[in-house]
């Protein structure tokens, strides 16, 4: 692993799976896999705080798991956002959207008279 | 609750452990496969999939702690939401069936209700504890005498001798109750008085709630004219006036100021409306001889916390020899003993009380039967609801869960309504001032009586409710809807289970009437004791002499004189008297007594007699006989001869087979012996007259008399002439309520008649509800034979043959409960051997009365069912299934 990748804020990897999620029910593996692909692996995300999170999701009622089989016919959790997950989703991704819009907005402005 | 259901889950899902392991077991897996896609050897895959994992164990732990807090609410939220729907559900088949709700809930309040208001009287009388300071630890003293009487009295050099020495008391102290008449508070009036030692209410805890207590110096003598108002004599005498601090009350020609009322808490033990400091006269001296064998003083004393009851005896038992030895000539022979203030209080009601409860008991046991009965009736009837909810997918534990919960909300609604009866009963008892019931103010429906009233109602719901729950949800409903309830043989297994309760419902209904019954014969040998006098017709008052006019006993009999020939001279009084006691008033004072000529007895043997005073006409006035002899005449004076009459019993015990007449015997000085009475009941009609010996009155004046006017005319009218003869003679004097001289004879059999009554109409609900029970049973089971009983009849049974056969049948099921009735009520009949009168618990009349009752009433109660199973017609009954 990229030794240099930033550690994952807090709150984002809530994001993430969310967003992971919003194209279809995944297992936990394929959730891992597309937020390394999405992010090019810049991201590190522990793989043992995924489950945790996911979990706490689930408990939350953000997404909802069932057992199923997977690509490789084995059985795996298979988690899936519920009505609530998705409103979450929009109203995190807007907020996300706001906060880093204004963090580079900083970040380009010029210095203090 | 949510741990058992959680618990239970564990049998259907996948526990969060295992699921949490399978789930992070796949993702290393599908890392692995990538991994050795790759290109990596599948050892070096697994060894990197875990080092890209992380802290895998860690990762489990939360994962699992995350599932296990989400499982946890969510048995929870399913529970409750379960319990919304079962609740809500069952209000409504109550509702859908009102008149098995009706039947149930009346049976349970009554049950329920009952029970409380025993429970009530119980917790007040019985388990609160008494309104005093460390009440556990207050011990009233007695004397012991040789032959081991006892008497609930100290003397004053006795008293003072143990409260300087005792060992295991931290404090003692002493009361002497007696009446006091009292001028200054509106009509002159005899008010029973406390006259209390410096530290009793320190001892009890009482505090006043205006002004102050007694202070020391206050026992002294000529320093004890102040008194303290108890709460009631204040409201009573003085309308709860603040301003009463100071103002003063007259008794005996002293002049008492009041310093104080009493707090609306403090009440002793026994009848006393005012307090005074005990006078310490020179007897209050423990190194005195004189006034030790003057008992008068109740002692109080707190044990220390450490003393048992053994240590406290042997402490009483050394100061009995002390003073046995330093006071031989008052004091040999006697020593002291004590019980707890509490048994003082209650000892004698609280086997009767527990009696009750039990009895009750048996009342809610049936009551539960009863309901158990219906439901099961009722779980027949729902058959097809319940396999309907088992076909999509009730469990049966489900299904249980329904049930109970519809029984335990019966229970509840019944507790309610059984609240609700309980407290009128407790107040109809109350207002019936059931006699000689300690506490009876105490009795309330407080907090402990809820909680127990909804105790029983869920115990009573579980035992009522499991049973027919269990049954209704047998294998047979599981199996499918394919059978049908009606005679498969699930329903004869009902049928069986039903007639089994009415069974024990008919048994214990036998033990309560078996009870009652008992009871009830007692009661009647009670009054059919010959009480040796007539009651009808005489009234009487009591009257007592205090005051400046009455120095002596001179000034007395003058009074008592004068007073009974002004009666004497009224219309329609055929005989007028007065005695120191009434009939059936108690033994009255005790003397020693011995025969002129007899030998001493052995010292050990305390030879006493019962002694009264009487004037001439005392025995015409309650209508007693001469036996022997003559009576008292106005012959008998102060300073002529001294005479006696004795009743039969004594002249039967100190004069077997000689002739008492003439002889003479010792009791203070020699007296004559100049009759013989008939023997008049002294305590209650359930103990016999003991030997008992009258002086005249002349002879023996007391302060308190009881007037005696027997009439042939209106009680009434004649006791208002008497009142206004009193009022004539000295308006001083408390003018008492006269009372018919029936009443002594209905208050001595008053307790006896309270437990015969309580008990009868617990022996009366339980027949009613086993009756009710009996009919169920046959109604349901006629109904569900009535294709059998058409068959019988169309092949040529007469509706005679189908009724008896019905009848029969209920007859059997009573019979059974009957015998198992009998031979239980025999057994248990020990628990009322102390309340029985001229029967024992085997008085086969009761027995075959109550064999009788049950059987009719089972043979009633099921004639209306058997005439309806006479009444099919063959044809109906084979198109109704």
């Amino acid at each position: 692993m990229n030794q240099a990748s930033p550690e994952i804020l807090r709150g984002t990897l809530d994001l993430l799976i969310l967003k992971a999620l919003s194209w279809g029910p995944a297992h936990g593996y394929a959730v891992a896999r597309w937020i390394e692909q999405a992010t090019n692996d810049a991201l590190a995300v522990g793989e043992g705080t995924l489950y945790p999170a996911l979990h706490r999701l689930e408990e939350r009622g953000w997404i909802a798991a069932t057992w199923g089989a997977s690509e490789n016919n084995r059985q795996a959790k298979f988690y899936a956002l519920t009505r609530k997950g998705r409103t979450q989703l929009r109203a995190e991704t807007d907020s996300w959207r706001r906060y880093a819009a204004a963090v580079f907005a900083a970040l380009d402005a010029p210095a203090l008279d | 609750m949510a741990q058992r259901f959680r618990r239970f889950r564990k049998l259907f899902g996948l526990e969060p452990k295992g699921d949490v392991d399978a789930e992070l077991a796949f993702h290393v897996e599908m890392r692995v496969r990538e991994l050795v896609e790759q290109g990596e050897t599948p050892a070096r895959a697994r060894q990197l999939a875990l080092k890209r994992f992380g802290d895998y164990d860690r990762t489990r732990q939360d994962c699992v702690v995350i599932n296990q807090r989400r499982r946890q609410h969510m048995d929870r939220a399913e529970f409750l939401s379960e319990l919304r729907q079962d609740v809500a559900y069952a209000f409504r088949m109550m509702l859908r069936a009102p008149a098995f709700t009706a039947a149930a809930l009346i049976t349970l309040a009554l049950g329920i209700g009952a029970n409380s208001a025993i429970f009530s009287v119980v917790n007040g009388v019985l388990l609160e504890s008494l309104p005093y300071r460390d009440a556990g630890r207050l011990h009233l003293l007695h004397m012991l005498y040789p032959d081991g009487t006892q008497y609930d009295a100290l003397s004053a050099p006795d008293f003072m001798s143990v409260r300087a020495d005792a060992r295991v008391f931290e404090q003692l102290e002493a009361i002497d109750q007696r009446s006091v008449t009292v001028l200054g508070a509106g009509e002159p009036q005899e008010i029973e008085a406390a006259f209390v030692t410096g530290g009793l209410f320190n001892l009890l805890g009482f505090n006043v709630s205006n002004g102050r207590t007694f202070l020391a110096d206050e026992n002294k003598p000529g320093q004890s004219n102040v008194t303290i108002l108890s709460h009631g004599a204040w409201q009573r005498l003085f309308g709860g006036d603040p301003g009463v601090l100071g103002r003063s009350l007259t008794s005996s020609g002293t002049t008492y100021t009041i310093v104080g009322v009493a707090s609306q808490e403090a009440i002793l033990p026994f009848p006393a409306e005012l307090y005074f400091p005990l006078e310490y006269n020179e007897t209050f001296d423990a190194t005195t001889a004189r006034g030790r064998r003057s008992e008068f003083l109740a002692v109080v004393g707190r044990a220390r916390p450490d003393v048992d009851a053994a240590a406290i005896d042997a402490d009483l038992k050394r100061m009995g020899s002390q003073l046995m030895t330093a006071f031989k000539q008052t004091n040999d022979g006697l020593t002291f003993s004590s019980k707890p203030l509490r048994e003082v209080i209650v000892g004698d009601v609280q086997k009767p009380l527990l009696v009750m409860l039990g009895a009750v008991g048996f009342v809610l046991l049936v009551a539960c039967a009863n309901v158990a009965n219906l439901l099961l009736a009722r779980g027949s009837a729902r058959h097809g609801e319940l396999s309907v909810r088992a076909a999509v997918g009730a469990g049966r534990a489900r299904l249980i869960r329904q049930l109970v919960t519809e029984s335990i909300l019966l229970g509840i609604i019944g507790g309610a309504l059984g609240l609700g009866l309980a407290y009128a009963g407790t107040q109809a008892l109350i207002a019936a001032r059931p006699p000689d019931l300690p506490r009876i103010d105490e009795i309330q429906l407080n907090g402990t009586v809820v909680w127990f009233t909804f105790g029983a109602a869920l115990f009573t719901s579980l035992i009522f409710g499991l049973i027919p729950a269990l049954q209704a949800t047998n294998e047979h409903l599981l199996k499918g809807l394919q059978e049908s309830g009606r005679g498969g043989s699930g329903g004869r297994r009902t049928q069986r289970l039903r007639s089994t309760l009415v069974v024990a419902e008919m048994a214990l209904a036998v033990i309560l009437l078996t009870g009652a019954g008992l009871l009830i014969r007692s009661f009647v040998a009670l009054t059919q004791v010959n009480p040796g006098f007539k009651p009808d017709g005489a009234i009487t008052l009591r009257l007592t002499f205090q005051g400046a006019e009455y120095q002596n006993g001179e000034q007395i009999r003058t009074r008592v004189d004068q007073l009974i020939s002004r009666v004497r001279a009224l219309p329609q009084v055929t005989a007028v008297a007065a005695g120191s006691i009434l009939p059936l008033g108690g033994l009255g004072a005790l003397n020693d007594f011995a025969v002129e000529g007899a030998p001493p007895p052995p010292p050990e043997v305390n030879q006493e007699i019962a002694v009264a005073g009487a004037t001439p006409d005392y025995f015409t006035a309650i209508g007693a006989p001469l036996i022997r002899g003559r009576f008292f005449t106005e012959l008998d004076q102060p300073k002529s001869a001294p005479v006696v009459l004795l009743n039969e019993a004594a002249a039967r015990k100190w004069f077997p087979d000689q002739d008492p007449i003439g002889r003479r015997v010792l009791s203070g000085g020699p007296r004559e012996v100049v009759g013989i009475v008939g023997d008049v009941l002294q305590r209650s009609p359930g103990q016999p007259a003991v030997a008992q010996m009258f002086i005249p009155y002349s002879q023996r004046t007391g302060r308190t008399i009881r007037l005696i006017v027997r009439t042939n005319g209106d009680p009434l009218t004649v006791a208002g002439a008497v009142r206004e003869q009193v009022r004539a003679l000295d308006p001083n004097l408390p003018l008492p309520q006269a009372t018919p001289l029936a009443d002594v004879v209905s208050r001595s059999v008053a307790q006896p008649r309270f437990y015969t009554a309580l008990l009868t109409l617990f022996a009366a609900v339980a027949l009613v509800l086993s009756a009710t029970g009996i009919f169920g049973v046959m109604s349901y089971s006629v109904a569900q034979q009535s294709k059998e009983i058409g068959i019988r009849m169309a092949l040529g049974a007469r509706a005679g043959d189908v009724l008896r056969s019905v009848v029969g049948r209920a007859l059997a099921l009573a019979g059974a409960g009957v015998v198992i009735g009998v031979i239980l009520a025999v057994l248990l009949g020990g628990v009322l051997a102390n309340q029985l009168f001229g029967v024992t618990r085997f008085d086969p009349v009761t027995l075959l009365g109550v064999v009788v009752v049950l059987l009719a009433s089972a043979a009633l109660a099921s004639l209306l069912p058997a005439t309806r199973a006479a009444k099919t017609d063959p044809v109906t009954a084979f198109r109704s299934t």
